[in-house]
């Protein structure tokens, strides 16, 4: 798993209404399937530390969830907060979340995300030396697409060493911060075969640009990659609105 | 002038060879050791050394630690013995006022592992016996900081196989403040590339930081590194 899948989960948050930002972080991963069932979350005190809140957020925010039925706590030696195993695909908690979400929201997110992804795919090509290229191209070879949960994990995995190519420290914040927010929802298309297949081929497109040093393909192939992914999640909240399946 | 920028060069591996100086140290006393250890032996005897360089004052280091090699640490594959110092505002790990012990439960093991660029930092002295400098890069993983991973190998005898590696993390803005006045002091635009040609440091506005640098002219080898000061290098006519 890479940081910008996993470990932005718990990325520091921001504003107020912290406990319902800690229970939407959450609930997020767990429901788009970037906490996998049975995995222990970090402790209270490391989750307050690395989410930037009070103990007392933290622990408000994990009650939410227990009702929920997403989590479980268990006492004891190896204790701690686990993601339940679901009887079925969180699928009516995914429909509730993308019918939450306003479409002009969705778009504005999916912009504000390929802008940071095509600036770091431009500057990735400007900036990767040769010995930066094979470890991109060994990192593509040896990554699963072809699974619903290695899609997702990879794909944001690919976006952060994409930032990391950049050179720049601020590009890969931003890009875990946003990941954080978006990441889940916006790779909610991976549990589609031909989403997965399209979006492997774009990243071998992107790595092979990156090596070539083709910044104006690079950042279009961004752009293109972004856009795709959000129109599956667009399609897909037209579909559960008019009383469809998340899956068309 | 020419004494300037060997002045720029010296400067640079002064700085690192101080750096080096503390994971000497380091490296000294764990090679003192048995040829196997337990986790716990170990993790205490790497915080005794490594955590009062991350919080003094003004510390050098941002992060710094010990990885063992397979076998050494009794019971574990590869070991990760590693504090950071203090972090403010930092996006994967969140703020702290004291050295944190850098957590893999909580963190994806299998990111270090499949990283090559970090895995530099610990293939490199494993193949050559020779400390090695790793960077600049971002350092996604940790402090998410443009850094530079320093490492030296660890052997308990001259004749046996590294028993893990000692290392610290030296962010660029660190040799930058160092350095960079002696940088300016020249006449002539000069730029601190490392072994890929990545500008580090540079005097010419149109070489930023982390770009790669065209060049071909004279530069000055910075000694006992992979870096070298360009002289005079070539204009980058955009970004």
């Amino acid at each position: 798993m890479r940081p910008g899948a996993r470990d932005a989960i718990f990325a520091q948050l921001v504003d107020a209404g912290r406990t319902e930002q800690v229970t939407a972080r959450l609930t997020d991963a767990i429901i788009l399937g970037v906490l996998a069932p049975d995995e222990r979350l970090p402790s209270e005190s490391d989750l307050a530390r690395r989410f930037g809140v009070a103990l007392i957020t933290v622990r408000e925010g994990l009650a939410v969830l227990r009702d929920s039925g997403l989590i479980e706590t268990r006492r004891g030696r190896g204790g701690g907060s686990f993601v339940m195993r679901a009887d079925a695909p969180h699928s009516t908690l995914v429909q509730a979340r993308l019918r939450g979400l306003a479409q002009v929201d969705l778009s504005d997110m999916a912009i504000y995300f390929a802008t940071i992804v095509e600036g770091c795919a431009q500057r990735a090509a400007v900036r990767a030396s040769r010995p930066d290229s094979d470890r991109l191209d060994l990192w593509l070879s040896g990554s699963d697409f072809a699974t619903v949960a290695g899609a997702r994990t990879n794909a944001g995995g690919f976006y952060v060493e994409l930032a990391v190519l950049s050179q720049s420290a601020r590009l890969v914040r931003e890009l875990i911060r946003l990941q954080a927010e978006f990441g889940p929802l916006l790779l909610l298309g991976m549990t589609d075969a031909r989403a997965r297949e399209s979006l492997v081929e774009s990243n071998r497109a992107i790595a092979g640009a990156v090596r070539a040093n083709d910044e104006a393909s690079a950042r279009q192939l961004a752009t293109e990659q972004v856009r795709a992914l959000a129109e599956w999640l667009l399609n897909a909240k037209a579909r559960i609105e008019r009383g469809g399946a998340l899956n068309g | 002038m020419a004494d300037t920028i060997a002045d720029c060069a010296d400067a640079v591996s002064a700085f690192f060879a101080d750096a080096f100086a503390d994971l000497d140290g380091w490296r000294n006393d764990l090679a003192g050791g048995q040829s196997s250890v337990r986790p716990a032996d170990l993790d205490a005897h790497v915080e005794g050394l490594v955590v009062p360089a991350l919080t003094s004052a003004s510390p050098l280091f941002v992060g710094a630690g010990f990885i063992a090699a397979p076998g050494y640490v009794r019971g574990r594959d590869i070991h990760f013995a590693w504090w950071l110092g203090p972090q403010t505002g930092n996006p994967l790990l969140g703020s702290s006022s004291s050295a944190t012990r850098l957590d893999l439960a909580t963190r994806a093991y299998t990111d270090y592992v499949r990283d090559f660029r970090t895995l530099e930092w610990y293939q490199v002295p494993q193949s050559t016996n020779q400390t090695h400098v790793t960077g600049p890069y971002v350092d996604h993983l940790c402090t998410c900081e443009y850094i530079f991973t320093l490492t030296m190998p660890v052997r308990i005898d001259d004749d046996t196989p590294m028993v893990g590696v000692v290392g610290a993390d030296v962010s660029v803005r660190r040799l930058e403040a160092a350095v960079l006045p002696l940088f300016l002091a020249a006449d002539r635009p000069l730029a601190l590339v490392n072994a890929v040609d990545r500008v580090v440091i540079s005097t010419e506005p149109t070489l930023q930081v982390g770009q790669l640098a065209p060049h071909s002219g004279n530069s000055v080898a910075c000694s006992g590194l992979p870096f070298r000061v360009l002289v005079g290098p070539d204009r980058l006519p955009r970004l």
